[in-house]
């Protein structure tokens, strides 16, 4: 009934959004399988230590709330870059920035601790699947940074321009991903360990 | 749906009922907040335990990605993005598909081939005394070695009274194979994860008790040649 007139511009970023959102749903995919095989080698450790004697739930805790945090202020960013207030935006995303600075830094130091005991990736598929499914979701956080990174310097040089605010929204689509995807890998890999 | 969208219908490039308001993201925040405080708290402090407690925080954290879809991703807010909807819905049904099988697979694997018995007698062999958290009973070092000898179709001594982790030499002097089981004939099951213990000519071969109990032990070929073996604990 009601019939939405849609620019051009309109067409074109629903497009961009919609194909960002078909690789947001396969990279799910991948996660999934790797779910899927943790679950099923999560148990076979070889006589070595389980989940529940390797993992630091309070770390594990913190990581989720600082990732969660960063994802809030990515989405209050968001509203400061559809309203054009550039200083706003380069806070909020700073902001978001730092947190997941901060959250990379608790994961690699937990890799580092495992690798220093002898808790490598190659013990047993326990191992394997953790540092696996974990890592691409490190490696996926890291990517996310080093492209805010840019965004927020092409941002401070050139300003809010209509392709940086489409950028920056498939930017927070990126994070709230990874954010949604890490309640699962707290769930199934650090609270579980300890159920 | 938010206030924002819907109350004034200008022309205006202002913010579409689609994208969030501070409000939308804060109501979700506090919302992720409190669900994962809750399930950290159940499991660290085990006020329910195990399959109810599981159940529970998966339950927990899929209603916490359902919170973040609606406030933070606003997934099917506004009119559009209607087939972003469709591609999620029918990317979480092979999600469902992928991780539900996969488990069900591999769970029927492992009653099916039995495994279990596999990596123990595995775990066994190499004197790994624990695998996934159960004991394999395995014995780290052993202590005395009993030997029964095998000669003229006859074992010696006939009967052998040992201790756990004790070890058992069967040395066969008779010419030909030996194929000595364990259990009364014609009914045969294995012994701490050896189902048969073949023995060539002239050559010993080593057993850990890794069993207690009293067991008869025969050649599956011959089952007048016996003997009896008592393992304590």
């Amino acid at each position: 009934m009601t019939h939405h007139v849609e620019t051009h511009e309109e067409a074109a970023n629903d497009r961009v959004m919609f194909g960002f959102w078909v690789y947001l749903m396969t990279d799910l995919l991948m996660f999934a399988i790797l779910f899927a095989v943790y679950a099923v080698l999560h148990g076979n450790t070889m006589g070595g230590p389980a989940g529940r004697d390797l993992f630091k739930p309070e770390l594990a805790l913190a990581e989720t709330l600082i990732l969660l945090t960063s994802s809030f202020t990515a989405g209050i960013g968001m509203i400061a870059a559809r309203r054009g207030i550039k200083r706003q935006v380069l806070v909020w995303f700073g902001i978001t920035f730092l947190l997941g600075l901060a959250f990379l830094g608790i994961e690699l130091f937990e890799f580092a601790e495992f690798i220093h005991e002898g808790h490598t990736m190659t013990v047993n598929a326990f191992l394997s699947s953790f540092f696996v499914l974990v890592g691409t979701h490190g490696l996926h956080i890291t990517s996310g940074l080093l492209w805010l990174a840019i965004l927020l310097a092409f941002i401070t040089k050139r300003g809010l321009t209509k392709a940086n605010v489409r950028k920056l929204a498939l930017l927070s689509l990126f994070w709230h991903f990874l954010d949604i995807v890490w309640i699962f890998i707290f769930t199934v890999v650090y609270l579980r360990a300890f159920v | 749906m938010t206030s924002n969208g819907m109350s004034k219908k200008s022309h205006k490039p202002t913010p579409k009922s689609e994208h969030g308001t501070t409000r939308s993201y804060v109501i979700g925040f506090v919302l992720s907040l409190i669900f994962t405080v809750i399930p950290y708290y159940l499991v660290t402090n085990k006020t329910i335990a195990g399959s109810a407690l599981l159940a529970t925080i998966l339950g927990i954290a899929v209603l916490q990605m359902f919170i973040q879809i609606f406030f933070f991703l606003h997934l099917g807010r506004g009119p559009k993005p209607f087939y972003n909807v469709v591609f999620f819905f029918a990317t979480a049904g092979i999600i469902v598909i992928v991780i539900g099988a996969s488990l069900f697979i591999m769970n029927n694997l492992y009653h099916n081939m039995s495994p279990g018995e596999v990596v123990r007698k595995q775990a066994q062999d190499e004197g790994i005394s624990q695998v996934g958290g159960a004991q394999t009973g395995a014995c780290q070092g052993n202590k005395d070695n009993h030997i029964v000898v095998i000669k003229d179709g006859v074992a010696s001594p006939a009967h052998t009274q040992a201790n756990r982790c004790d070890t058992l030499t069967f040395l066969n002097q008779d010419k030909g194979k030996r194929e000595m089981v364990f259990g009364p004939h014609p009914n045969y099951h294995s012994y701490g994860g050896e189902d048969m213990v073949v023995l060539d000519d002239g050559r010993p071969e080593t057993i850990t008790l890794n069993e207690t109990g009293g067991f008869m032990f025969h050649d599956h070929l011959y089952p007048n040649l016996n003997g009896h073996l008592t393992v304590a604990p």
